[in-house]
């Protein structure tokens, strides 16, 4: 009897978790192990595996190769699935039932199933929720799927681009209410290409690529982890002078205005300056997550897959 | 549990109910061909009999191959099939609702059939000829459903349309049901072997009386053979589309 025998099996475990569609590798002997609820934020270019990795979860697709557990057990059992709540990307709803009927139904699936009336009052969905789903504008739409990923007061709770279509009063309002189901003991998987959602919402960040982890920290830590600054400035100077300054990691020109990553900010500016003393529009940053993001993947986050 | 199926049969029904699009074709289309063969035709009344026991299956056919037919197809096409297999919807509970709907719906066609055919075109049957009609009727569903179903899963929702529309006509010309096949060149009558509209048609117009000899076990025969193989296509279908 070793130690881990007496714990709960961890939320989600994947060992050397790989899918190929013909010669294609989606996931790639991907490791991952989530035992804390929270908001993980899981990130990649497109094509990292995101969608399959999440997929493989939900138990729509089988893995070539290797393991996939949700909660001790094989993704797309029943009873697992009775604890899992699901909002997917690229999903219409009978368009001739209202908000109010498709949330029964989707609580008749489950054995303890959240108050409705409690729910609309929540997701603030109260002034269409008896409108039909095809009457809906776009996010209206989303966070009625929002609401039916909730109905199961699920223990894992997958989030495909929530918050695609919402506008900013309705974005933070959906982010106040994942923090909140986080904080009450959800796992909540979180994929987006908006890293400013990202940054605001996860506890942890796992960075795909290729269909491998290629970072799991904090959103902190990735960014500190990046360390070093973001200058910005209008010069004059060429890039082979600029390529001289110490510590540079990066740079970039959009226009006239220059960006360079740098490892230390001050010495790189005392050069800078005695490089060219007419520099101008001078502003010294923290990297974003989306730099971070930049240095790991070698390319920006964007929208899909 | 039953909470679920109960849940989704509702949800059904009111989806149907709330597309006139598809509701008023499939609900007034067969009552209203049978008023104008049965009823208004000067000595139309003589055939009303072998008329009512054929528009009862050409009553049943159209809520089921477009209730699954283009329902399943665009609801596939949606994503709305793939979320219903990620949270824990029983398995089998859409296809019961969705049977169950085509079914209520079907029976509203039905009533209208058979009042017009009780009291306008003056049809007589014994009541239990009235419930084993009936019975032939409702059971017709379940052929018509699978074809739909593999339908569905096979075409996209816009191709699955024109397909069901196709497949609706033609399986009630050639199955007989509009008029007997012995009226068509005899090729037509050998197409109609392997339509279960002809084969259903034959065993209701058996329980009314009204189509003469009919060799009814063989009919019978045929007709389970043929939702034998339209549930292998559907299950493959199903399966193709995992």
């Amino acid at each position: 009897m070793t130690v881990s025998d007496d714990l709960a099996p961890p939320i989600l475990k994947a060992d050397a978790l790989t899918r190929r569609y013909g010669r294609k590798t989606a996931l790639d002997g991907l490791e991952l192990s989530l035992s804390e609820p929270g908001v993980l934020a899981l990130l990649g270019p497109n094509g990292a595996g995101k969608t399959t990795f999440v997929q493989t979860a939900l138990g729509l697709t089988r893995p070539s190769s290797g393991r996939l557990s949700v909660f001790g057990a094989r993704p797309g059992d029943r009873a697992i699935r009775t604890r899992i709540g699901v909002m997917m990307q690229d999903t219409d709803l009978a368009h001739t039932l209202t908000g109010r009927e498709l949330l029964e139904l989707f609580a008749s699936y489950y054995p303890d199933p959240a108050d409705l009336d409690a729910l609309i009052e929540r997701c603030a969905l109260g002034s269409f929720i008896r409108q039909r789903y095809g009457k809906l504008s776009g996010g209206q739409k989303r966070r009625i799927q929002f609401a039916l990923a909730l109905v199961g007061q699920p223990d894992l709770l997958f989030l495909d681009e929530p918050t695609t279509g919402l506008d900013t009063e309705a974005r933070r309002a959906l982010w106040a209410i994942v923090r909140d189901v986080a904080a009450s003991g959800t796992l909540v998987i979180l994929t987006t290409h908006y890293l400013e959602e990202a940054d605001a919402l996860a506890d942890r960040v796992v960075v795909l690529k290729d269909g491998r982890v290629i970072a799991d920290d904090t959103a902190d830590g990735l960014r500190t982890r990046m360390g070093g600054a973001i200058i910005e400035c209008v010069t004059a100077l060429d890039d082979d002078a600029l390529n001289a300054l110490p510590g540079l990691i990066a740079l970039s020109r959009s226009g006239r205005k220059l960006r360079l990553q740098v490892s230390n900010a001050v010495p790189a500016l005392k050069a800078l300056f005695e490089l060219d003393p007419e520099l101008s529009d001078l502003g010294v940053a923290q990297p974003t997550l989306e730099d971070a993001f930049e240095a790991l993947t070698g390319q920006p986050q964007t929208e899909g897959a | 549990m039953a909470n679920a199926y109960l849940a989704e049969i509702k949800a059904e029904v009111l989806k149907l109910s709330r597309m006139p699009e598809f509701a008023i074709p499939t609900l007034i289309l067969p009552v209203m061909f049978f008023t104008l063969f049965g009823v208004i035709i000067p000595g139309s009344r003589d055939n009303a009999a072998y008329l009512l026991s054929t528009f009862g299956v050409f009553a049943v056919m159209g809520p089921a191959l477009f209730g699954f037919g283009a329902g399943v197809a665009q609801e596939r096409e949606r994503g709305w099939l793939t979320l219903k297999r990620a949270v824990p919807a029983p398995a089998a509970a859409l296809l019961v609702a969705k049977t169950t709907a085509t079914v209520l719906i079907a029976s509203v066609s039905l009533g209208a059939i058979y009042a017009v055919a009780a009291f306008a075109a003056g049809v007589e049957l014994s009541p239990q000829v009235w419930l084993g009609l009936l019975l032939v009727h409702v059971l017709s569903a379940i052929p018509f459903v699978l074809l739909g179903l593999a339908l569905g899963f096979v075409f996209g929702a816009n191709a699955a349309v024109a397909v069901a529309n196709i497949a609706y006509l033609g399986m009630a010309v050639l199955g007989g049901l509009w008029m007997p096949i012995s009226v068509f060149p005899k090729i037509m009558g050998q197409i109609a072997q392997v339509l279960p509209s002809y084969h259903l048609a034959e065993i209701a117009l058996g329980v009314s009386g009204a189509g003469g000899e009919t060799a009814l076990l063989g009919h019978i025969l045929a007709a389970l053979a043929i939702t034998a193989i339209a549930a292998g296509l559907a299950l493959l279908a199903w399966a193709r589309q995992r």
